[in-house]
Parts: structure tokens; C-alpha cells; sequence
């Protein structure tokens, strides 16, 4: 613990919070310069919110002090209210420029946005300036490899705090560290990230979109977001771009860090790692029945398993695009679908959800369990690629899942109370928690949240929020013993 | 040659009685002064009380003309660093004795040549390998190989009930339709017989076989024994040798239990083992074996640290009817006792690195040698240098000293089992069974 000091000091979470507010000011103004080139308006909706977005974050900054140093519970506070401050600045251009009306309705889109969740309000996306929707694009990108990992990596006084911040907003039970330091670690992550981007929006040029457009998809794919900027979603390109869209869909759910392993040291990484072959065969295991289950006999082979691989790695990631709109399936089809949402992609992935991880130790342990049935004097040990899990950790997945099946539990109960049918409520529940975006029934992938009543839009943002920073990091504010002297 | 060795524990006895009666200078440093008292009395060299590591102690044995340090105390460290002494001294030959895997698994960054050690011998793998080689071969007591790997030795009990029982050796031979295994020793009674043609393979007799691996398992019907597969193998005892003996089944895929008594110490095996199911439970426990099913297991090992331990879980395991029992054995002098009580057979780190050591120091000539176990025979490997006197006469008419025999010539890639009518050649190497007694004029024919 730095310091020696375990009290929580507000000033200094006001402080780093403010930062990144000027950094999110400044991500809108890049905006407002493409408005600016575009010549659609959004210029000075987009420059004033960068100004107003910017200037609290500037009078944050003067008031405070620069923190020596974040402790255990500065770092979780400093990230939820970050994530919180973000939320509701981003939304800001939405309603200066006109394109949601209601303040709810724009918080929504910008927490769904910051949260990669990728559900929308917005009944006609094609109708909103091209600026508007960059920046709604934007805040995926910024939201996929986490907000405060880019703080870490740019912020100069994050030194040792910076893990405490690191380990409450990256997703998964455990953290990799590439590098001694941890903001070579965040540098790193950010740089294979961006990497991948920039390869994206050249394979997007190259099957036929757009520079626009496959711009803003590249900002969408990678943090497995989900926005597109059509209302078809990914239905309205080709099948090239669809198959693209899947291969790097799929390189989202994966590990980051292992990404930046195989670049150095070819595949294997992939391959010798546990969570990655479950990753890897949930896919084929959901894709081969759901191709089944959706093909008409005699019709065409590759549509068929295209639309069945795209739906699947599109849902196990949590991206949300969607080539079909599958609410007209089968029940079986649907509900594949509706239980990867609660897999997830692997921990250290942009993709939300429980994770693979946690899925693979509960599988493991269970399977475990019934060992010490034959063999009750038998020790047994967890283990994930070899190695050991140590029970911690093992007790804090079996929380964490139960929190998880909890929230979702009463998301549904207070989403039936606007009205809803049962499985739409409970979809939108889970694609809110998993950050998955489009759901079941009145919540498929062509429709969208517009018509959902404004508190149950209140409860979809708080769910996308919780889910995105797993769980803990919200609630942990939330517990008495935080506040503590 | 002069040779200094560190440590007068079991290991160093053992070095300096068998190095001694080769006719070396041997002294050897000490540091319990009842043990050298003992060690005095037992064997001719000289004994020096000090600490191995220290170098006025070093200097008083004589370090300076010493031409072959074996650094064989229970510390590796200190090993290490007399060795590291003794290279300063331009010391031609140095043996360390290293059981921490963490000094022997170097990856290249400190090779032994920097820490000026030749040759490290790892007494729990030499044990370990040496267990893993007497499971695969089904009826064996005794299993050493030469030429890695090209000709095969292996000690086997001999049944009432057996085809080979009452015959003799020259008729065994005539059987063979090629010469393809050789009975090489044979105890009987405690008595160790380098055997003639005319002596008679009676029941209960240990017989030392000599041949190809291919062909070795021929012997086992003819011995009374029905060859098996091995499935799973029960190890008591998370030792270090527990723990290499394991990896090794791993390896191989072959199911592996093992017990442990000491629970951090079972965790930390269930941490570092993959496919092995590791239990937390004592090896005498009849219920825990029992409901392990041990009975139905192909090989039972017994690795704890005390002999008593291992022997009684051991017949506790062959009689729940487990096929193969072995024993670890610390003490030497018990290790005739096994056979008599019914366990399989014996295994010693220290007569392991005793083995492995003394092979190490008579290379050059000599390349491979074998003490066998509960014998006072040894197994050594020579290459015949153009000064050999038989060079082509058939070795029915060789007078070779009494208590040695030629076990297997090799000759380029070819093995040859070793029948009268045979003969050597320069460049050839041979196997050579030899009494301790004879081990002397056998090396004056050949080196």
C-alpha cells in the first residue's frame, strides 16, 4: 500500500478524473474537425461540447492537487467515477446538436457507447450528421482497451497507482503485466490495439466501404462495440467485409496481451493457452448447430454458415453487429445465442461478459468436485495452462458469477415493470450486463431501445456501467468500509 | 591417481572403499568427527576432519596434486563451491554431487564449466531414471544399460516353476538357435558366481542377463515370468525422486498416484504435476491403499524418507497384489534383506550416484560400469586398445582371471553376445563381468 495511508481522498480522484475529462474534451474536438471536413453541421455542436467537456475538466484539475499516489480505494473510486463522468460528458454532443432530443435518451447512447455495449436509441442512424456519428464511434474506441488504461499510459504521476486503476478496469479475474513497468504494459496494449485498427479500416477499403464508414466500423469492431453507422448493421455490406468483420470480431475476444506474444514469438502463445482453446471451440460449438438449426434444406451452404459463425462470434464478443436479424429464428437458434451472452470473450479481451475464464475454472472445479467423489483424500488443484489458480481467486469467480446471474436476476425484474414481455425484458437485462447491445423479441438486432421507458433506460445504463467494470469496482463504492476513516 | 573426496556419508564410503581397493590414493575430508573415527577403521585412506569448503582444509589434503575432487556431501552448495575452490587449484577433474534442481537445471546463463564443475550427478534423477527403467521391465530386480542404450542388462528372479530351472548353462546356450542373451551372474544364497557353462540355474536363483533389448524379454517366459504392460504405477513418497519419478510416468502417459503425508508439500506436487493425482495420506494406511486401489495398480514405488516405511508399504502393496513392487533404500547393508521379504526390488540415490561417479572416473578406457546391486560383481565396459594380447584368439581359449567372463563385444553398431567361439578385435568394446576381487587383473588386460 503507497504511503502507508489506506483513507480515500477525494481530492485526488477529483483530480485524475478531471484529467481524463480533458482528455475525453479533447477526443470530441478531433471530432468537430472531421464535422469541419464534412461540412454537415456538427462542427460547432461538437467544438462547444469539447469546450464545455474541457473546461470542467480543466476548473476539476486547478482545484485539486496532483496525487502523489492512488491507494486500494482511490483507484476503484477514481474508475467508476470516471466511467460515470465520461458517460455523461459524452453525451453532451448528442443534445447540442440536436440528434437525441431527450437527456436520457443521449446518456444512454453515450454509456452504451463508452461500455462497447452498442445498443441504440436512434430509429433512423443514417439521418444523424456524419460528425455525430464518428463521435458515438469514438467513444466504443475509447471505451474498448478502457479509458483509464489510455490515462495510465499518459498520465505522468501514475506510477504505482497506476495497477490499482489498472487491476479495477481491466476485465478478468487475474492481470497480465508485459512489462516491469505499468504503463509500458497500458502503452503496449494501446499500441496492438491501435495497430489492429488502422489494418482494419484498410481490409474495410479494400471489400468496399467507404472511407467513412469503414472508419467508424474499425472504431466499432475493435473494441467489440458494436455501432454501426447503417441501420442494417453489418446486413448492408458484402460478404467479404461480413467474413472480415468475423476474423477480427474474433481477434477481440482474445487476449491483447497474447496478441502482443504471438507478434513476437509467432502462434504458439494461442495455442498453449487454456482459456484461448475454450474461447476457441465455444465458437465452433455454437456455430455447427445454429448453422443447422437455420439452414432451409436445399438452399445455399455458405450464407447460411456465414450467417450462423457471424451471429455467433458477433454475440461471444459482445460486439452486437448483426448480419441477420435472428429474432425471426427458431427458439433453439435463439436460444444458442441468448446463452453466450453469458460466456463472453477472454479476460483481457475488449469483449464484456463473464469471460471465458471464469466459465473454464467453474468447469474445471466442477469437474474437480466429482474427482474427490473417487478419490476423497485426493488434493486438487485448479489449474489454468498449467498453472495453479489459487483458491482466492477460484472463491472470487464463484462470487463473481453469482453477483452476475444476481444483477441479471433483478435487471429483468425491474425491466418487466416498464412493461415488457418476458424474454424481452430478460434480454435486455443480459445484452445490458454482458455488453452485448441488440437482445431477444422487441430488442432484436433491426430494432432498437427508443421506445423502452426513460427509467428503464435508467437501469440499462447503470447495468452497462456494473457490467463493463465487472461487478465489484461499482459495488465496492457501495460498501460501508470504503468510506471509512 | 590421487583423489580427494568431500564427505564421508554413505556415498563417500562407498567411493572410497571401491577407489581405494582399485589401488588409488584416496583421502577424504570429513567433518563429524565419530564418522571419521569410523571411516579410519573401515577402509585405507587417509581422513582429514575439516569443512569441505574451507580451503586451509582443501591445502591440507592436499589439493594442489590432487588429480580427481569428487564433491559428494548432502550440501550442494558446498559442493559447489569446493569445486569452485579446487578450480583454482587447476584441479583436472571435478565431480559435484547437486540434488537442487535449481542449480542443475541451468539453462545456459551459468553452465557447471563456469562454476568449475565437470560433471554434476543428481543422486534423485540417477535414482529416479534408474526406478522408471526397472518399471518398464516387467520382471527385472536390476536394470543397467550400455552404449545408450544398445545392450541392455537386467538382474531377474529365477521361478520354481520355470523352463530354465535345473539346466545348465551350456544347455541354455545350445537352445538359442543365435547366441542372444548370456547369463552373466547369478546369486544364489547371498554368494555371488560369475558363471561356466557347467553350472546349473537352480530356483529362487537372481540371474544377471546380458543381450539386446529386443531380444531380452525372451528370457522372461523362460524364467517363469509373463511380461506386462504398464498402466499405472502408485508412488508413496513425494520426494524429490517422487516427484522426477512422476514427470517421467507423465511423460509417457502412464496413470500416476501419488501419496504424501505432509500437506503443503502434496499441494505443492498437485501445483507442479499435470495428469498425476496427488493424495494427501500416508503409504501404510491399508484402507487409503485399498481404496486407491493399489491392488489392481502395475507398479507400487515406495519414496519416503525412512527404509522401514518403504518396505512395510511395499508388502502391504504386493499383498493387495500389486505386480511390481520397488523399494527406495537408504541403507546398504539392507538391501540383500529385500529380496528375502518379497519386494521386487531395491533402489539407492546413493548407489546411483556411486554408480553414475564411478563410471564418470573410468572413462577414458573404461565407459560405462554397473555395480550390481546385492552383488560383489560389477558390469564395466571397456574399448580394447591395439595392446590387447587376445586380439583374434576365440575366447574359449582366452585364460581370463577367475570371476570375470566376457558379457557382449561391440563392434561398430553391431552387438555381439559373447559365445567361445567368438574373438575380440582391436577397436572393439566389450562388456565384462567381473568379481570385485578380479576387478584388478581385468583391467590390466585391457587398459
Amino acid at each position: 500500500m503507497p504511503k502507508g495511508r489506506s483513507r480515500l481522498n477525494l481530492g485526488e480522484v477529483v483530480h485524475v478524473v478531471a484529467s481524463i475529462l480533458v482528455g475525453v474534451a479533447g477526443a470530441i474536438a478531433l471530432c468537430s474537425l472531421g464535422g469541419l471536413l464534412l461540412r454537415d453541421g456538427s462542427f460547432y455542436p461538437l467544438i462547444i461540447s469539447a469546450l464545455i467537456v474541457g473546461g470542467v475538466g480543466a476548473a476539476g484539475r486547478a482545484l485539486t492537487r496532483v496525487p502523489q499516489d492512488l491507494n486500494y480505494r482511490e483507484g476503484f473510486a477514481t474508475v467508476t467515477f470516471a466511467w460515470t463522468a465520461v458517460g455523461l460528458g459524452g453525451a453532451i454532443p448528442f443534445i447540442l446538436s440536436g440528434a437525441i432530443g431527450s437527456p436520457v435518451d443521449a446518456i444512454f447512447e453515450s454509456m452504451s457507447g463508452f461500455t462497447t455495449t452498442g445498443s441504440t436509441i436512434l430509429t433512423d442512424i443514417e439521418a444523424v450528421a456524419p460528425g455525430i456519428l464518428l463521435w458515438r464511434s469514438l467513444t466504443q474506441w475509447l471505451g474498448g482497451m478502457g479509458i483509464i488504461v489510455l490515462g495510465v499510459a499518459v498520465l505522468p504521476y501514475l506510477g504505482v497507482g497506476g495497477m490499482q486503476l489498472f487491476r479495477a478496469e481491466v476485465p478478468g479475474p487475474t492481470k497480465d503485466r508485459l512489462r516491469p513497468r505499468i504503463r509500458e504494459t497500458a502503452k503496449l496494449l494501446w499500441l496492438v490495439y491501435a495497430g489492429l485498427t488502422l489494418l482494419l479500416v484498410v481490409l474495410y477499403v479494400a471489400g468496399g466501404m467507404t472511407f467513412f464508414d469503414a472508419v467508424n466500423h474499425s472504431l466499432t469492431t475493435m473494441p467489440s462495440g458494436g455501432f454501426s453507422t447503417k441501420n442494417a448493421s453489418m446486413g448492408a455490406y458484402s460478404p467479404f467485409i461480413q467474413w472480415t468483420a468475423v476474423v477480427f470480431m474474433y481477434l477481440t475476444g482474445i487476449n491483447f496481451a497474447l496478441h502482443y506474444r504471438a507478434m513476437r514469438t509467432g502462434l504458439r502463445p494461442y495455442w498453449r493457452d487454456g482459456e484461448w482453446r475454450l474461447y476457441s471451440l465455444i465458437i465452433v460449438l455454437a456455430t455447427l448447430p445454429l448453422a443447422l438449426a437455420i439452414h432451409t434444406p436445399g438452399g445455399p451452404l455458405e450464407p447460411t454458415f456465414r450467417d450462423a459463425i457471424f451471429q455467433v462470434v458477433s454475440i461471444v464478443t459482445t460486439t452486437g453487429y448483426a448480419s441477420a436479424d435472428y429474432v425471426v429464428w427458431t427458439p433453439f437458434a435463439q436460444i444458442i445465442l441468448f446463452l453466450l451472452f453469458f460466456v463472453g470473450g477472454m479476460a483481457g479481451s475488449t469483449a464484456g461478459g463473464p469471460k471465458v475464464v471464469r466459465v473454464l475454472l467453474i468447469l474445471k472445479h466442477g469437474f474437480g468436485e466429482m474427482r474427490r467423489y473417487l478419490h476423497p483424500r485426493a488434493i486438487l488443484v485448479t489449474k489454468i495452462s498449467g498453472m495453479p489458480v489459487q483458491s482466492e481467486v477460484m472463491l472470487n469467480v464463484f462470487a463473481f458469477m453469482i453477483l452476475y446471474v444476481g444483477l441479471f436476476g433483478v435487471g429483468t425484474l425491474l425491466m418487466t415493470g416498464t412493461g415488457l414481455s418476458l424474454v424481452g425484458a430478460a434480454g435486455a437485462a443480459a445484452a445490458a450486463i454482458s455488453n452485448v447491445g441488440p437482445a431477444l423479441q422487441e430488442f432484436g438486432p433491426m430494432a432498437n431501445y427508443g421506445f423502452l421507458a426513460a427509467w428503464g433506460k435508467v437501469v440499462m445504463v447503470v447495468l452497462m456501467l456494473v457490467g463493463r467494470l465487472e461487478i465489484y469496482t461499482v459495488l465496492l463504492l457501495f460498501h460501508p468500509g470504503m468510506w471509512k476513516r | 591417481m590421487r583423489i580427494l573426496i568431500l564427505g564421508a556419508g554413505e556415498v563417500g564410503f562407498h567411493l572410497t572403499r571401491q577407489l581405494s581397493e582399485e589401488g588409488h590414493d584416496v583421502v577424504i575430508i570429513e567433518e563429524n568427527r565419530e564418522r571419521v573415527r569410523s571411516i579410519e577403521d573401515a577402509v585405507d585412506a587417509m581422513v582429514i576432519h575439516g569443512n569441505a569448503a574451507s580451503l586451509s582444509t582443501l591445502e591440507k589434503a592436499g589439493i594442489e596434486r590432487t588429480d580427481l575432487l569428487l564433491a559428494v556431501t548432502s550440501l550442494d552448495e558446498i559442493n559447489l563451491m569446493a569445486c569452485l575452490s579446487a578450480a583454482q587449484y587447476e584441479v583436472p577433474i571435478k565431480i559435484a554431487r547437486v540434488s537442487k534442481p535449481d542449480y542443475f537445471d541451468h539453462t545456459g546463463i551459468l553452465p557447471p564449466e563456469r562454476l568449475g564443475v565437470d560433471r554434476m550427478i543428481n543422486p534423485e534423477r540417477e535414482c529416479a531414471i534408474e526406478t522408471y527403467q526397472l518399471l518398464q521391465s516387467a520382471a527385472a530386480t536390476e536394470f543397467a544399460q550400455f552404449e545408450g542404450g544398445l545392450v541392455q542388462l537386467i538382474g531377474l528372479r529365477v521361478k520354481a516353476d520355470a523352463p530354465m530351472t535345473g539346466r545348465t548353462l551350456a544347455e541354455l546356450g545350445a537352445d538359442q538357435r543365435r547366441s542372444r542373451y548370456l547369463v552373466a551372474a547369478i546369486v544364489r544364497d547371498g554368494a555371488t558366481i560369475v558363471p561356466r557353462g557347467s553350472d546349473r540355474i537352480e530356483a529362487g536363483d537372481q540371474i544377471f542377463v546380458i543381450g539386446e533389448p529386443r531380444h531380452l524379454p525372451e528370457i522372461l517366459p523362460e524364467a517363469g515370468h509373463t511380461g506386462f504392460k504398464l498402466r499405472r504405477v502408485v508412488i508413496a513418497g513425494g520426494s524429490r525422486e517422487g516427484l522426477l519419478l512422476a514427470q517421467m510416468l507423465e511423460e509417457h502417459r502412464i496413470g500416476c498416484t501419488i501419496l504424501e503425508t505432509n500437506r503443503a508439500r502434496a499441494v505443492s506436487l498437485a501445483e507442479t504435476l499435470h495428469s498425476s493425482l496427488v493424495l494427501h495420506g500416508d503409504a501404510t494406511d491399508l484402507d487409503l491403499l485399498e481404496m486407491e486401489g493399489v491392488g489392481e495398480a502395475d507398479g507400487f514405488v515406495a519414496y519416503t524418507g525412512s527404509d522401514e516405511t518403504n518396505l512395510l508399504s511395499c508388502l502391504l502393496a504386493k499383498n493387495l497384489g500389486t505386480r511390481k513392487v520397488i523399494s527406495l533404500i537408504e541403507r546398504m547393508n539392507y538391501i540383500p534383506l529385500v529380496a528375502r521379504v518379497g519386494v521386487d526390488a531395491a533402489v539407492s540415490p546413493r548407489l546411483s550416484t556411486v554408480n553414475a561417479i564411478l563410471s564418470y572416473v573410468r572413462r577414458g578406457s573404461v565407459l560405462s560400469v554397473a555395480t550390481l546391486k546385492g552383488t560383489s560383481a560389477e558390469a564395466i565396459e571397456f574399448d580394447v586398445a591395439a595392446s590387447f594380447p587376445y586380439a583374434g584368439v576365440p575366447l574359449s581359449q582366452v585364460r581370463f582371471p577367475p570371476g570375470s567372463l566376457i558379457g557382449a563385444i561391440i563392434r561398430g553398431d553391431r552387438v555381439i553376445i559373447a559365445r567361445g567361439t567368438d574373438s575380440i578385435r582391436v577397436g572393439d568394446r566389450v562388456i565384462v563381468f567381473t568379481m570385485a576381487s578380479a576387478i584388478h587383473d581385468v583391467e590390466a588386460i585391457f587398459a
